[in-house]
């Protein structure tokens, strides 16, 4: 198809779809008005039976918990194809230089960079730490927390350059963590099968509201995204980095 | 305005579909593909908003405080997992075809050369 | 028993997740021997689960303990029945067989491919059994995901393009999937089946419920490759590395058609639109994609394309047998769904000891080449002839049911399903008989010049290894109708809003030989056609060409015009939807 005979067909196509998109939106509930009995039925339900004040946390570690394993191994699975297609031919190793491109002078890092890089880096791993941990009580969770954090790793290669990011990050610890999350937040559905539960009851204490260590087994299931995210997203970030890597031998390019 | 928020998804698959149609180069369609799928972060999320109702969030205000719908909220956390991991694996690919042979440009990208015999 | 049901995902999870972790310190055979082991644990389950509920009734599962309340179902649920289970426990077998059959195939790198097909395991499993909407999406996406890395594993030129063209267009897919749950939820607030089906029928004719199932469908029709919406899989299929192309085929474009037919019958039974929508317009879109599958595949010299084409024409025959919406379709879907996959499963597999112990998968090119290994050559026959229409075994039975169906009149049925039978079966019979048995023309100018791309797979394995799993799905598929037929009584009893129907039924007894003889007849006549006067080539040659043109023409390999086919499809069912 030609360019322009496809844009014919995507404006026919459109035009067909126009008042159909027109009906649907007049016959669904006004905006601002929303049939909301299972929302409203976790809003009641949530403080009550799980001592805990963020209710989408409740939502995706216990009332759909299900949900929040698929995403987890979901992300698993692109990471692990990330990797297995970004490594293709380049390998694993190790210890190898920054690639440099021909015509392009090497500038040193300006220090205003190395600054910023260091001053901030502690900082939004601390912030990444408080997201995880107020998963309970706060707007938060162990999945964005870890994104913040796996993401202030790269500020190590920002401010320190490309040695120092492959020292500080082997690929084992995140597998390791990535798997070992994973794993652990799918022993927290087995555990309460072993103690004679249901896959993922939450029989643990719940602790008190608004505390950090409220919502029994959703602590834990928190946690273990949290590690599982890290290992992941940081894994990722790796592996992209690991592009600009100078080629070895001639067949890697 | 009642129906804006339902339009406004609507448009914004619509006009992803446009530039994926058009595209020229790979990371740009992948960059369409985000905005076919924040039409679906408007559509939850306008579903499960309230008038004058707080964040699903008991902290400053006590349980049974009108909120909005937090089931909404959770299903776009999940979503927005599958969009970071389809683009990462996208990003991915395309980076190997623009090293495996110099053009990104989805038009000049098949498959197959040869398409049966006859 | 009712313990097992989370264990079908979390057997296979643990294990993959287990393989990640360690993956740097354990040897390569341990990680094929974990992944073998898991798979066949989680079919196990699966198989004891559709035994049970054969016997004492459906289970529901309810995870995290929360039990539906008066007027809100509060967690998610699996809801199993003969028909999921025993789809799900194909699946694990499926899976076995190829991890057996990709013994060491995948070396390099710590074990990612078993942890990916662990992944891609667990999720068709999870899809088959879940009975929440936004569940069924999650694993929708962990299924696709699975299958995107996998099919750009040899990261050549083709398979990077053709996984490119796989990913969007299954994206835009999942999109369209997730507005129409959006949808549904906007409506009835709840994502349960059966509590979305009781709100579809308290909501009546509605333009969101009808729209959601436009998305819905739409959605789960790209994954199952019906026309419009297939060019991704003759891509897809083709190039990724064949154990993948084996559960490609096989399973994961039938979990798609399962989620529509699960989708039909479960959620949307009361809704009058969708449901007259189904029986007419699941019925032409099923005939045109038997049709113009089957075409595509007579034109192809690429094994692994022919083989993908042939399952887009198998796909439309079982979307044919779902439109009549009765008990006999159905059955007939589920017989063809696990026959096809059984007998498409080892056909990738030859290919794939083609691609392994010759230079390629080319027709013309592999001539006679494949006389050292001829017992391969033997099952390929085979395999020609249940795909043909062999009057034997599980695919057999789920024709005849198909072919009986009488929702639009036999006769249009049984010829659309008898043109794809006949044709793909005759297509494969070809490429058997002239790779094994050196049959055909030699010298043809036109097709020496443009020989597809070279290409190999590792040949590590000796052939009996890679032969025994492709010999032991042509035995399973192999067992008699009678069994499947007795086996899908009681599954097709679960699903109650079907039309009654006959689960002995079958069609005329000579339509199955006419089938064989057309098989036969087609082949030989394309191998013999130097024997044939020139006058007759020329006339078939003035017939055809046109047809051939036009219908390759559509396949352009390109993603853009794929997208644009996608849109004008969701606009056709829109337009249908409003007219209905």
């Amino acid at each position: 198809m030609s360019t322009r005979l496809r844009l014919a067909l995507f404006a026919v196509a459109q035009l067909c779809l126009l008042p159909a998109i027109w009906k649907i939106a007049r016959a669904l509930p006004p905006f601002g008005n929303p049939i909301e009995i299972y929302g409203r039925s976790i809003d009641t339900l949530g403080p009550p039976l799980r001592h805990i004040s963020n209710m989408v946390s409740a939502v995706n570690f216990d009332f759909r918990g299900l949900d929040t394993v698929g995403e987890e191994f979901m992300l698993l699975c692109a990471v692990t194809g990330a990797v297995t297609l970004l490594r293709g031919i380049r390998g694993e190793d190790r210890g190898a230089k920054a690639e440099r491109l021909p015509g392009r002078p090497l500038l040193d890092r300006a220090e205003s960079t190395i600054l910023v890089a260091r001053v901030f880096a502690p900082l939004i791993l601390l912030f990444g730490l408080y997201m995880v941990l107020h998963a309970t009580v706060t707007p938060g969770g162990g999945f964005q927390g870890g994104v913040i954090i796996a993401s202030g790793l790269l500020l190590v290669y920002l401010g320190e350059g490309y040695d120092a990011w492959r020292c500080l990050a082997p690929s084992r610890v995140f597998d390791a963590m990535e798997g070992g999350g994973s794993l652990l937040f799918l022993l927290c559905g087995l555990g309460p099968m072993a103690a004679g539960g249901v896959f993922m009851e939450n029989l643990l204490p719940l602790g008190s509201i608004k505390d950090v260590f409220s919502g029994g087994l959703i602590v834990i299931e928190n946690a273990s995204v949290a590690i599982a995210v890290i290992g992941g997203f940081a894994m990722l970030f790796l592996e992209f980095m690991e592009e600009t890597r100078a080629a070895e031998t001639e067949n890697e390019r | 305005m009642s129906v804006l928020p339902w339009l406004v998804a609507a448009w914004l698959f619509c006009v992803g579909i446009y530039g994926i149609v058009t595209s020229r180069n790979f990371v740009h369609l992948i960059g369409c593909l985000s905005v076919c799928q924040s039409s679906t972060y408007v559509l939850l999320l306008g579903i499960g908003y309230q008038w004058g109702a707080v964040a699903p969030i008991f902290y400053d205000h006590p349980p049974g405080t009108p909120a909005v719908d937090p089931v909404v909220q959770a299903l776009v956390l999940t979503d927005i997992v599958v969009g970071a991991t389809v683009t990462a694996l996208l990003l991915a690919m395309a980076l190997q075809v623009s090293r495996k042979h110099e053009t990104l440009d989805p038009q000049k990208l098949r498959p197959f050369i040869d398409e049966g015999r006859r | 028993m009712t313990a097992l049901v989370p264990l079908t995902i979390a057997v296979p999870l643990a294990v993959a997740a287990l393989l990640i972790a360690i993956a740097h310190f354990i040897p390569p055979r341990l990680a094929d021997a974990a992944a073998l082991l898991a798979a066949l644990a989680s079919a196990a389950i699966c198989a004891v689960l559709a035994i049970h509920t054969m016997q004492h009734g459906a289970l529901t599962y309810w995870f995290g303990g929360w039990m539906p309340r008066p007027g809100v179902v509060l967690g998610i649920g699996f809801g199993i029945d003969p028909a999921s289970a025993g789809f799900a426990a194909f699946i694990g077998l499926l899976i076995a067989a190829t991890s057996v059959f990709a013994w060491g195939f995948f070396d390099e790198v710590h074990a990612h491919f078993h942890v990916i097909m662990l992944l891609f395991l667990a999720a068709m499993v999870g899809f088959c059994l879940t009975r929440d909407l936004f569940n069924l999406f999650v694993w929708f996406e962990v299924m696709s995901v699975a299958a995107y890395a996998l099919t750009a594993y040899r990261l050549e030129r083709p398979s990077l393009a053709g996984a490119l063209n796989f990913v969007v267009v299954n994206s835009i897919a999942s999109f369209m999937m997730l507005g129409g749950v959006a949808l549904l939820y906007a409506r009835a607030s709840t994502l349960d089946f059966e509590a979305l089906r009781e709100a579809i029928a308290r909501a009546g004719d509605d333009p969101v419920t009808t729209g959601a199932f436009c998305l819905l469908a739409a959605a789960l029709m790209v994954k199952a490759a019906i026309f419009p919406f297939h060019f991704w899989l003759s891509d897809a299929h083709a190039v990724a590395p064949s154990p993948v192309s084996v559960i490609f085929s096989a399973a994961m474009v039938g979990v798609g058609l399962f989620g529509l037919a699960k989708l039909t019958l479960d959620v949307f039974p009361n809704a009058t639109a969708p449901q007259s929508f189904a029986q007419g317009g699941f019925a032409a879109l099923g005939g045109l994609t038997a049709v113009i599958g089957a075409t595509m595949c007579w034109m192809q010299r690429h094994l692994k394309r022919m083989l993908a084409f042939s399952t887009i024409s198998h796909l439309g025959i079982m979307l044919l047998g779902l439109a009549s919406l009765s008990a006999t379709g159905f059955g007939g879907m589920l017989a063809y769904l696990v026959g096809h996959g059984l007998v498409k499963g080892a056909l990738f597999m030859l290919a794939g000891i083609l691609l392994a112990t010759q230079p390629g998968a080319d027709e013309i090119t592999l001539r006679g080449r494949g006389r050292d290994i001829f017992p391969a050559g033997i099952a390929m026959a085979v395999g020609a002839l249940l795909l043909g229409g062999l009057p034997w075994g599980i695919l057999d039975a789920g024709t005849q049911l198909i072919g009986a169906t009488s929702s639009l009149g036999v006769a249009w049925i049984e010829g659309t399903v008898l043109f794809g039978t006949a044709v793909t079966g005759a297509t494969v019979l070809r490429a058997a008989l002239r790779i094994f048995l050196d049959l055909g023309p030699t010298a043809n100018p036109e097709e020496e010049q443009s020989p597809t791309e070279e290409e190999a797979e590792v040949a590590d394995r000796p052939l009996w290894l890679m032969l025994a799993p492709c010999v032991f799905l042509l035995a399973l598929a192999l067992i008699p109708g009678e069994a499947a037929r007795r086996f899908l009584t009681v599954a097709v009893g679960f699903y109650p809003k079907l039309a009654p129907g006959d689960l002995a039924a079958s069609g005329a007894e000579w339509l199955p030989w006419l089938s064989v003889f057309l098989v036969v007849a087609l082949a030989l006549s394309e191998l013999l056609r130097d024997r044939f006067p020139t006058r007759v080539l020329v006339a078939r040659d003035a017939l055809l060409r046109p047809i051939f043109f036009g219908v390759r023409s559509l396949h352009t390999g390109l993603v853009g015009d794929y997208v644009v086919w996608l849109m004008l499809g969701i606009a056709g069912f829109a337009c249908a939807l409003a007219v209905v």
